[in-house]
């Protein structure tokens, strides 16, 4: 049983590990999917848990499938969902880069460079869609989100723990707000 | 050491070296945007790297899948010390994030019983929203260079994100299309 769950979980995130073009944001959507309606590993509620956990933690946003493994089969599981998101993708860049970098000026690798990035960001924008859908925040999601692009747009230096404190802030603070205006 | 001929400028640095380099910056990358980072201490401070390699690194790095950083840490280490040097990064790179978010997982659980918290983590969820719109932006504005590019977001997001389609044989049924539109053009 056990080690079903260890190889579901490396065959979950294998094909994701191939297909997170421009990093983990692009495949918050196909994660959300495959481990909270397919396999039911974690409800809506945990992996929005999971991906604040993973985005406050230093390291990648693809740091998520470690959390989700261990939430679902502890460190060994944590471990396997690491590794099979990793290794992939790791071993792709390694051979990409190792026979493609004395090509770098050839025509076909600028077309694949300028081709790809597209794909990456329609990917993103999915899956903060998919992550809005997720979170059924109503006015408080789209206020505190925008409210974060605007200062890391206009702040680039700002420290992002800064922003992820300030958004838990904020939060805490509507909903106390909300709580004593309606005990009035 | 003295060597009388300085074959390059640019130094050879020991495997040890790269590890705690790679964790130092792992355990530091809070919110993503390290290739900076990785560029002052690389190229800048250490000058293990030079300008060119870097940028083209770089460009591979974000191109292909994985997270961007951990792909730029190992083209690093695959430069300086071959396949080992590659592997050095990576697993230096990882180590200390991999046990950091499972900490600040447990810590989460421990912190269960107290009612503000899921408001709280919420809050955070929609701040880290903030910084992938961001991402979102700034590729977008990269894009209306070519306004094929800006269709082909749009379709993938609208694909993936409204209709819900299953993001992977969307991207590869996308991704080669894509390439064949910039070929085409360039």
């Amino acid at each position: 049983m056990r080690f079903d769950t260890l190889v579901a979980i490396a065959l979950v995130f294998i094909p994701f590990s191939l297909t997170s073009i421009g990093g983990g944001a692009a495949i918050v959507a196909g994660i959300q999917h495959e481990t909270v309606t397919v396999h039911a590993w974690v409800n809506s509620r945990e992996f929005l848990d999971l991906f604040a956990v993973s985005r406050a933690a230093p390291g990648p946003g693809m740091m998520l499938a470690t959390v989700i493994g261990w939430k679902v089969a502890g460190w060994l599981g944590a471990f396997v969902a690491t590794l099979a998101l990793f290794v992939p993708s790791s071993l792709l860049c390694y051979s990409v880069f190792k026979l493609t970098n004395h090509h770098r000026d050839k025509k076909w690798h600028r077309a694949m460079r300028e081709g790809l990035a597209p794909v990456g960001i329609g990917l993103i924008i999915a899956g903060v869609l998919s992550l809005f859908r997720l979170a059924d925040g109503g006015v408080t999601a789209f206020v505190i989100a925008g409210l974060s692009g605007v200062i890391l747009y206009f702040a680039p230096r700002f420290p992002v723990l800064g922003v992820l404190a300030l958004g838990g802030l904020a939060a805490m603070l509507a909903s106390t707000l909300s709580t004593w205006v309606s005990s009035l | 050491m003295t060597s009388p001929v300085p074959a390059s400028p640019l130094e050879t640095p020991r495997l040890r070296s790269l590890f705690l380099l790679c964790f130092k910056i792992g355990v530091l990358s809070f919110g993503g945007g390290l290739s900076g980072w990785l560029y002052r201490e690389f190229v800048l401070s250490k000058r293990w790297i030079d300008e060119e390699d870097f940028s083209s690194s770089l460009a591979i790095s974000q191109m292909l899948p994985g997270a961007n950083v951990v792909n730029l840490v190992i083209c690093m280490g695959e430069q300086l010390r071959g396949p080992v040097g590659a592997l050095t990064c990576v697993l230096g790179f990882l180590v200390g994030p991999f046990f950091a978010v499972v900490g600040l997982c447990q810590l989460f659980d421990a912190l269960a019983g107290y009612p503000l918290l899921p408001v709280i983590s919420d809050g955070v969820a929609f701040a880290a929203m903030g910084l992938l719109i961001i991402m979102c932006v700034h590729g977008v504005r990269r894009a209306m260079r070519f306004p094929p590019s800006i269709v082909t977001i749009a379709v993938t997001a609208i694909l993936v994100g409204i209709f819900r389609f299953p993001l992977i044989p969307v991207a590869c049924v996308i991704a080669p299309i894509s390439v064949a539109l910039a070929w085409r053009r360039i």
